[in-house]
């Protein structure tokens, strides 16, 4: 029973078992019994592997303990071998018995060997009662049933609880969970690594010689040595000749030599780039310090050298300016003096190390012509005014307003020297001269070409001229329109906002307000015109909150914008209502300027900026321009080619590319394509009127320095 | 050849290379040098040259005067050192080198301006006999040789935009024809020879009306019977210029204040056809031949029109707004042109497949406002510019020949006048006549 349950502890000491069964046959001859002593020894020596060896030592001294015992008794007495071996035998045996629980306990390495097993089925696969309820049959038949099982939820818990639960082994063969110890685990884990499974054994131990024989009376063989010990070895050389003639024909290549690429380390490198590959919080390297040139050589060239002067200036020099080092000359390395300030200098660059803050800047690397907008090339938007080629003088005071007449033959413009000039577009030619007597506000010239005829505001006046251009019959008509009976009936409503006279002097209308007409709009069709004055008062009155700014008529539609200081209303002048509300987001606004198709305005500031507006797509600006660093004092458009301009008081105007397509989905296009210059500052201001020719892409800009240049393409 | 040579680089003579020239020419005798070869140095421009031949025709004719003269090499003008003329244009050295010599193209004399009471706008000379000018104080002036002024055109009553002599051969009174602002043409009618010690005034014998706008310029046809105009009206009108058989001729009643001379009945005339094509301002129009005539307008093209068909045959789109056009040089068929720029551009017309400029010349800084060919030489024709300056070209180089800078102001206007003469006049209000160019 016992000899079962044991079972494997008679495994592991079968061995033990097979040397005592040796030992007892003594009664053999003793050379065959010493050489299979010799042999069991070496086979047990080979078969201990997994023994911790200072077991298998011990076990080894014993063994050789007895042996030596039996040797000795064999030898001395030799008549009583076989009492001698029959008391050994049972001295043996009881010896064995005694320490065979005793050893199998020491000697086994697994947890199954120290607690008694306690399954009862018996030696049977465990798999034949795989899928039963029970595991087995007991000794006396009864079938014994397996433990009950958790479910997998609820040993899920319990694991999550208990703390120690990854310690725990389902153990099958004794079906019981067994709870790992420490040593145990630690074991395991030494099995893992693949070391010895005792921290205390030590794998690699001096090499004992146990059987030194030289000086031992008798040598453990005494047999010659044989013949083969002192001849080369046939199979040797017939496996060289092999191999040698394997490598002539090829089949064993050698590996060729790996050329190794020389390592070098930049000493005195920046350590920066080995610090980055790494991806973890990098280290970052101290500056390096600089590292000494030919000056600090204690013989340097004569030119690094400095001279009388040059010292004398350094003391002229504040002392965190002077250099640090006047290189000197010696005649040799011995005569260098020792550096005075080694100490204080190594003491500084320890606290620049210890106390300089280190920061790994990161730095983008972006070409910055990529951060441009992609916009077409100007040679591509051909033409556009560039140079100047034309200027029309003649006025004595600031030119403040410009207007051109449909045609583009002539164009008129208004100065603060009170006069209106009309002038002749190609030749530069001041055809007339209209004096009006205070300064000008502003001039429009009638859009229709067979009505030339010409409003001007002058203080609270404005005039409707004849130009006296066109011919007779023209002239007749305009005569004829131009003719108001003075002492018209008042008519209700009109007369409180402005009166109809007839101009003495010119030729033409006067309208009288009761403030300052600051500027003059006609319709598209050239009957209707529109006045800005000081005080609201226009033809159609509408309510405004704030000073009128501009004015513009809807080219196409009977829409009508007026722009206060923030804001531009849309009027619907049929219905007369507010249609739309602009917010320019500006502080004041100066000038508006209305899209030939209407569906666009752009809208120049006091602070130089240059709104455009798209009004189908918000009421809020769709791009605001900044590029007069001085006020805007007008903005165009072009009748007909995609071009806006926008003059200023810093004396230049802007040309820009403003394409708007008919396809909605497509935003205007707005590139910057020119700046003008020529005119000269006068009084601070700069360009005060710009207007584009109404044919050709030319720009007139009028200055205040009495000038209005005609800028060509 | 043993000659000795003095040549102003005389003293870098030695260090500069020499190359084996040949001069010939097609000069007569007397400016003729022997057709040998002889070895120059290569470091000489047209001053050099030009001195080379001199001392070699004094050489011959010991009374010979120097005169300036100008080289063509394989048909263009030296106007560098000839080594540098060598090396650009890949000519060997090694050969010997042909040069041809020409009399020097270049005014020798300024005469006295002619001065008018406001800006010359147009001028005329392609009568030998007189000068034709319109100002912008609504009168047209006909000039004397000597600046003398004979006839006064009194009757425009806005600026004279564009003048023209319509040839009439053989006649003793010279028909002219003017442009003008006031939307009208007048045709006048004049004796040239006549000799009067202080300048008559007449009128004009034809008033033509129809224009819509100002009228800008006026050409005649080669017979004389019909002029044509064009207009800011962006029309080009064709009128006859015979003062009887127009239809619909009317009798003016109106009279004029002011002068007492005898009241000659005024004629009206229309238009009789009308070329319509233009989309601005027709700037400048030519008739050199009977039935086509040349546009240049500010819609930055020029048309050709078929007279009788009354349509454009083709057109050049140059891009920029053209003042002046003219038709001239090799078989009388280039196309000069210049306008709201500097560029004075020559297209080739008869080039299928181009509308590119053959030529392009651009030493003026301002607009161009007038051009003329020479009407005898295929290569010379003049520029007038807004910069004050009237450059004298030759197509065989792209730099000016000479450059006359008597204006003051804008140069509005220049002709030809008798093959020798430049005319122009300007914003300074003087025509200015710079006699003495000598183009065979």
């Amino acid at each position: 029973m016992r000899e079962r349950k044991k079972s494997s502890a008679v495994e592991v000491s079968s061995v033990k078992k097979k040397k005592e069964k040796k030992t007892k046959d003594n009664n053999e001859p003793r050379e065959q019994k010493e050489k299979e002593e010799s042999q069991s020894i070496m086979k047990q020596q080979k078969n201990t592997t997994s023994r911790s060896k200072k077991e298998k030592q011990r076990k080894a001294t014993e063994d050789y303990q007895s042996l030596r015992e039996s040797e000795l008794s064999g030898d001395e007495v030799h008549g009583t071998d076989r009492d001698v071996d029959n008391a050994d035998d049972h001295h043996e045996e009881d010896q064995s018995d005694g320490s065979e629980g005793h050893r199998g306990v020491e000697e086994s390495d697994s947890s199954e060997d120290e607690v008694a097993p306690r399954n009862t089925i018996g030696d049977v696969p465990l798999e034949w009662y795989k899928d039963e309820k029970h595991i087995g049959y007991d000794i006396s038949g009864k079938k014994i049933t397996k433990k009950e099982r958790q479910d997998k939820l609820a040993s899920f818990l319990a694991n999550v609880d208990d703390p120690k639960s990854w310690r725990k082994i389902y153990d099958e063969y004794n079906d019981e969970e067994v709870e790992l110890t420490k040593e145990e685990i630690r074991l395991v884990q030494r099995l893992l690594k693949g070391k010895a499974p005792h921290a205390d054994f030590d794998q690699y131990a001096d090499y004992v010689d146990w059987f030194k024989y030289d000086d031992a009376l008798h040598p453990l063989s005494n047999a010659p040595e044989p013949k083969r010990r002192f001849i080369p070895s046939k199979w040797e050389s017939k496996k060289v000749v092999q191999y040698v003639r394997a490598i002539r024909k090829g089949l064993i290549k050698f590996d060729e030599p790996k050329e190794e690429e020389p390592k070098f380390y930049l000493l005195w490198g920046d350590d920066s780039s080995a610090a980055e590959k790494a991806n973890h919080l990098a280290y970052i390297p101290a500056p390096k310090p600089k590292l000494p040139g030919h000056e600090e050589s204690y013989n340097p060239s004569l030119e690094y050298i400095p001279t009388r002067e040059e010292l004398n200036s350094y003391q002229l020099m504040y002392e965190e300016d002077r250099p640090k080092f006047i290189p000197r000359r010696f005649t040799s390395l011995r005569s260098v003096p020792a550096y005075e300030n080694a100490v204080k200098d190594s003491f500084e660059r320890c606290m620049d190390l210890y106390l300089c803050p280190r920061v790994r800047k990161k730095r983008v690397n972006i070409d910055p012509e990529t951060l441009k907008p992609k916009l077409p090339s100007r040679k591509d938007l051909k033409p556009y005014p560039v140079a100047c080629y034309l200027e029309y003088k003649g006025h004595k005071g600031a030119v403040v307003s410009i207007s051109t007449e449909a045609s583009g033959q002539w164009f008129a413009s208004g100065s603060t020297d009170g006069t209106v000039r009309i002038w002749e577009v190609e030749s530069g030619r001041c055809l007339r001269v209209l004096e009006i007597g205070e300064a000008i506000q502003y001039v429009a010239w009638n859009p229709l070409p067979e009505l030339p005829v010409l409003a001007v505001s002058a203080g609270q006046d404005v005039l409707i001229l004849n130009t006296g251009l066109g011919n007779e019959e023209e002239q007749r008509r305009v005569k004829d329109l131009l003719h108001v009976e003075t002492p018209t009936a008042p008519d209700d409503n009109m007369a409180s906002i402005v009166s109809w006279l007839q101009h003495d002097k010119l030729d033409g209308i006067r309208l009288r307000h009761f403030k300052m007409v600051s500027s003059v709009e006609w319709h598209r069709r050239g009957d209707y015109l529109s006045t800005l004055s000081k005080k609201l008062s226009h033809r159609i009155p509408f309510k405004l909150h704030g000073l009128p700014v501009s004015s513009v008529f809807h080219p196409t539609r009977s829409i009508f914008f007026v722009s206060t200081k923030k804001n531009i209303r849309v009027y619907d002048l049929l219905k007369q209502r507010l249609i739309k509300k602009l917010e320019t987001g500006l502080k004041e606004v100066s000038s508006i300027a209305i899209h030939p198709a209407g569906d666009n305005l752009i809208v120049g500031s006091r602070e130089g900026k240059l709104c455009w507006f798209d009004m189908d797509l918000s009421s809020k600006p769709y791009r605001v321009l900044k590029c007069h660093p001085k006020d805007i004092t007008n903005v165009a458009f072009h009748r007909s080619y995609p071009l806006f301009a926008s003059c200023s008081d810093d004396c230049t105007a802007y040309v820009f590319h403003g394409m708007v397509y008919s396809d909605l989905n497509q935003n205007p296009l707005i590139v910057p394509l020119e700046i003008l210059r020529g005119h000269t500052s006068s009084n601070g201001r700069g360009v005060m009127d710009c207007k584009f020719h109404p044919r050709q892409p030319w720009l007139f800009t009028a200055g205040a320095d009495s000038v209005i240049r005609l800028y060509c393409h | 050849m043993d000659m000795n040579i003095e040549t102003p680089e005389d003293q870098n003579e030695e260090n500069s290379r020499r190359v084996q020239v040949r001069f010939k020419t097609k000069l007569k005798p007397p400016q003729k040098v022997p057709s040998n070869s002889i070895a120059i140095p290569s470091n000489l421009t047209r001053f050099g040259l030009s001195s080379v031949v001199n001392n070699l025709l004094q050489a011959v004719n010991p009374e010979w005067k120097s005169e300036p003269f100008d080289f063509l090499i394989n048909g263009e003008l030296v106007r560098m050192s000839l080594e540098q003329f060598l090396l650009a244009k890949g000519i060997s050295a090694e050969k010997v080198l042909e040069i041809e010599y020409i009399k020097a193209v270049a005014p020798q004399k300024e005469e006295e301006p002619s001065l008018h009471d406001d800006w010359v706008s147009a001028v005329d000379g392609s009568n030998p006999g007189f000068i034709l000018t319109g100002c912008y104080d609504n009168l047209g002036r006909v000039w004397k040789a000597g600046g003398v002024c004979t006839h006064i055109l009194e009757g425009h009553c806005g600026a004279v935009s564009s003048v023209n002599i319509i040839k009439s051969d053989g006649l003793k009174y010279v028909t002219v024809a003017t442009a003008s602002k006031d939307q009208t043409l007048r045709l006048w009618k004049f004796d040239a020879e006549e000799l009067v010690n202080h300048p008559k005034k007449i009128r004009s014998f034809k008033i033509l009306r129809g224009h819509k706008a100002s009228v800008h310029s006026i050409a005649a046809e080669t017979s004389g019977n019909m002029v044509c105009s064009g207009s800011w009206d962006c029309t080009i009108s064709l009128w006859r210029t015979n003062d009887s058989d127009a239809a619909g001729n009317q009798v003016s009643i109106k009279k004029r204040k002011g002068n007492n001379q005898v009241e000659e009945p005024q004629l009206e005339g229309e238009a009789i056809s009308t070329l319509v094509g233009h989309t601005q301002c027709v700037s400048s129009v030519v008739w050199p031949q009977q039935e086509t005539i040349y546009s240049a307008s500010w819609d930055h093209s020029v048309r050709t029109w078929d007279v009788e068909m009354g349509k454009d045959l083709s057109d050049i789109f140059c891009g920029k707004a053209l003042n002046c056009i003219d038709i001239g040089g090799e078989g009388s068929a280039l196309i000069a042109a210049g306008g709201s720029d500097p560029i004075l551009r020559i297209w080739d017309p008869r080039k299928p497949g181009t509308s590119a400029p053959v030529f392009q010349f651009s030493s003026h800084n301002s607009w161009i406002s007038a051009c003329k060919w020479h009407n005898k030489s295929w290569f010379h024709l003049i520029s007038a510019s807004y910069d004050g300056k009237v450059m004298l070209w030759d197509l065989r180089t792209a730099w000016p020949l000479s450059v006359i800078d008597s204006h003051k102001d804008k140069v509005l206007c220049a002709d030809w006048w008798r093959g020798d003469s430049v005319i122009s006049g300007g914003v300074d209000s003087k025509l200015c006549v710079s006699s003495g160019v000598s183009i065979q």
